[in-house]
């Protein structure tokens, strides 16, 4: 049996619609109107012990309900989910103490006392042992360089450090699984990486198990090996994140300089762009690698023409990405 | 088990306390700003009260006494009630869902995060003078027997009032804004409160007694205490009633918020 297993779990928010202007809303006041929001839509997973996975999905996909549901905040409607041998909403108080969860949009810390007040009062709260609360405070603030505003009051702090503040103060009882949502969220490049790295120590030394969401693809790729990825509420994948490149992105690109400016003549299947002015010297060549051979391709423009440059690419993941959520690539 | 609670009660009220006094001069100007409030009210009644003799047999000083109780158990009210009373805020900003997180008692978190140390220095303060003012001139006897039943009537009362708290943060999940409730049916009707409510119109007095029960928490502990001769429209055992219905009052808002919760949805997403 799989640490986290998730099967068939949907939930829906019931929205109060309401019609513009006082009309409305007395209308509203008198006999209120209700949409049923689909949040998620059966949705189903399983997550093995020391994976570390990537849960991704355009805003408003059902990322944070999915997160919720699985930390015990939310009821399914329907679907079971099962993390570490508990029903999270059932067996909360046994439950919540072997996990831990970070919400990058809302701190857990006291505003107006120092870091370390907050820490203090979380050992207390989930009954660290006092060795294993300053061997846990000891090694994470070494590694995320803490050493210098553990005393300062949280408001005074920068996002990049209110940030590593918060994913310490969920670590400090050292859960099996942790949940991030968006813990990089409004972070800089450096800090970023600082996180990342964090992450992916904890999760090979420690074997802990992560699932996190992120809008910041970087994320994924320096992190995790496996990607889920969620639309509407809806599942549209769950693979490894090279899977991705396999499964979606069969798109090649040929940019190429020519020694000259001129004009090509159309090949069958392949798309040609051009990057200068029309019939000037760069141009771009798109084509599906199944159905055009490159080292035919290149052959056939080297023969006919004079050329500076070459480069193939490979599409981006966040190309790839953007595809899935936008709907051109067919699920 | 128990000490592990006790303790970390005791880390959470260090935690209030310190997050007060980053702002020292705010926080005690805040216990002196709340009993000048309350206490300006009572001046007024004071001075009131000099141009009339009794208000349906009730001399100022048993007003007063009145009063005490109300304030009193307000004070120990907000220690342990405030977080019920402002579910709705921690609810709105995110934070209940933290609570859910952590493996402790929900009641528990929401009681020991909010304590209002200040607040209730300023509400007990002004009881406990009033009490003071008034309890010497009214011929009390003070023996065991009574400074039983009424340290009693103060739980009693305590209780009867967080009931209505927790039943409203429970109410809250359903109706996610209740502060304007709890303005009606616990602020408004307090008001009556403070004075005898055999003076009131019957509909006032059935709301007191059987539907906001606000006169269990000061007005029939104070005629066990004071005797007036108006206990006689009141059946004489509700007297005794007070921690009684403290109790059941209780444990009926606290199995409505167990029942509640399991429909609490988080707030955004």
């Amino acid at each position: 049996m799989s640490l986290i297993e998730v099967n068939g779990v949907s939930k829906a928010f019931r929205v109060s619609r309401r019609s513009a202007g006082i009309p409305g809303m007395l209308a509203n006041l008198i006999r209120p109107k209700y949409e049923k929001k689909q949040a998620v839509n059966d949705i189903s997973f399983s997550i093995e012990e020391g994976e570390m996975v990537g849960f991704i999905g355009p805003n408003g996909a059902g990322k944070s309900t999915t997160i919720k549901m699985l930390s015990g905040i939310l009821y399914p409607d329907s679907g079971s989910v099962r993390v570490n041998g508990y029903i999270p909403y059932k067996q909360r108080k046994s439950y919540v103490g072997s996990i831990g969860v970070v919400f990058g949009q809302k701190s857990q810390l006291q505003w107006d006392l120092p870091v370390i007040d907050s820490f203090e009062l979380l050992k207390a709260i989930y009954r660290v042992p006092e060795d294993v609360y300053q061997k846990n405070l000891k090694r994470f603030t070494d590694m995320l360089d803490m050493s210098g505003f553990l005393n300062q009051p949280v408001r005074q702090l920068s996002l990049g450090q209110r940030m590593r503040a918060d994913i310490v103060a969920a670590l400090l009882h050292s859960p099996k699984i942790v949940f991030f949502d968006e813990p990089t969220i409004g972070v800089d490049v450096v800090g970023k990486e600082t996180i990342r790295n964090f992450l992916c120590e904890l999760n090979e030394k420690d074997g802990i198990t992560m699932l996190f969401t992120t809008h910041d693809m970087q994320d994924i790729e320096k992190t995790c090996k496996r990607l889920i990825i969620i639309d509407q509420g809806a599942k549209v994948y769950d693979g490894l994140l090279a899977g991705i490149r396999s499964a979606y992105g069969t798109t090649r690109q040929l940019d190429v300089e020519f020694s000259d400016d001129c004009t090509v003549a159309p090949i069958e299947h392949v798309e040609m762009k051009e990057l200068d002015a029309p019939g000037g010297r760069k141009k771009r060549f798109l084509f599906e690698s199944k159905e055009v051979q490159i080292d035919a391709l290149m052959s056939s423009l080297l023969a006919a023409y004079a050329i500076r440059d070459l480069t193939v690419s490979e599409p981006e993941i966040e190309g790839l990405i953007r595809k899935i959520y936008s709907g051109e690539v067919v699920r | 088990m128990r000490n592990d609670t006790i303790h970390l009660a005791g880390v959470y009220t260090k935690t209030v306390m310190k997050s007060w006094f980053q702002y020292s001069v705010d926080a005690v100007l805040r216990s002196l700003a709340v009993f000048i409030r309350e206490a300006v009210g009572i001046v007024v009644i004071y001075f009131s009260m000099l141009k009339f003799d009794t208000l349906n047999g009730w001399n100022i000083h048993e007003l007063m006494f009145l009063f005490s109780l109300l304030f009193l158990t307000y004070g120990i009210l907000i220690l342990f009630f405030t977080g019920m009373r402002d579910f709705w805020k921690t609810v709105r900003d995110g934070s209940f869902d933290r609570f859910i997180l952590r493996p402790r008692g929900l009641l528990f978190q929401l009681i020991f995060s909010n304590a209002d140390w200040f607040a209730a220095i300023g509400h007990g303060g002004l009881g406990i003078v009033l009490f003071v003012i008034s309890a010497g001139k009214l011929g009390i006897i003070w023996n065991a027997g009574t400074v039983v039943y009424y340290i009693l009537a103060v739980i009693g009362g305590v209780l009867i009032q967080g009931a209505m708290f927790v039943f409203v943060a429970a109410l809250n999940i359903y109706l996610l804004q209740t502060d304007s409730l709890v303005t009606l049916f616990y602020w408004d009707l307090r008001k009556f409160a403070g004075y005898p409510i055999s003076i009131f119109h019957r509909a006032i007095q059935f709301c007191m007694i059987y539907v906001v029960p606000f006169a269990f928490v000061n007005y029939f502990p104070s005629q066990f205490l004071l005797r007036k001769e108006d206990m006689a429209g009141y059946p004489a055992v509700y007297m005794y009633l007070t921690p009684v219905i403290g109790v059941c009052m209780y444990l009926a808002a606290y199995g409505f918020w167990r029942y509640s919760i399991r429909f609490y949805k988080s707030s955004g997403n």
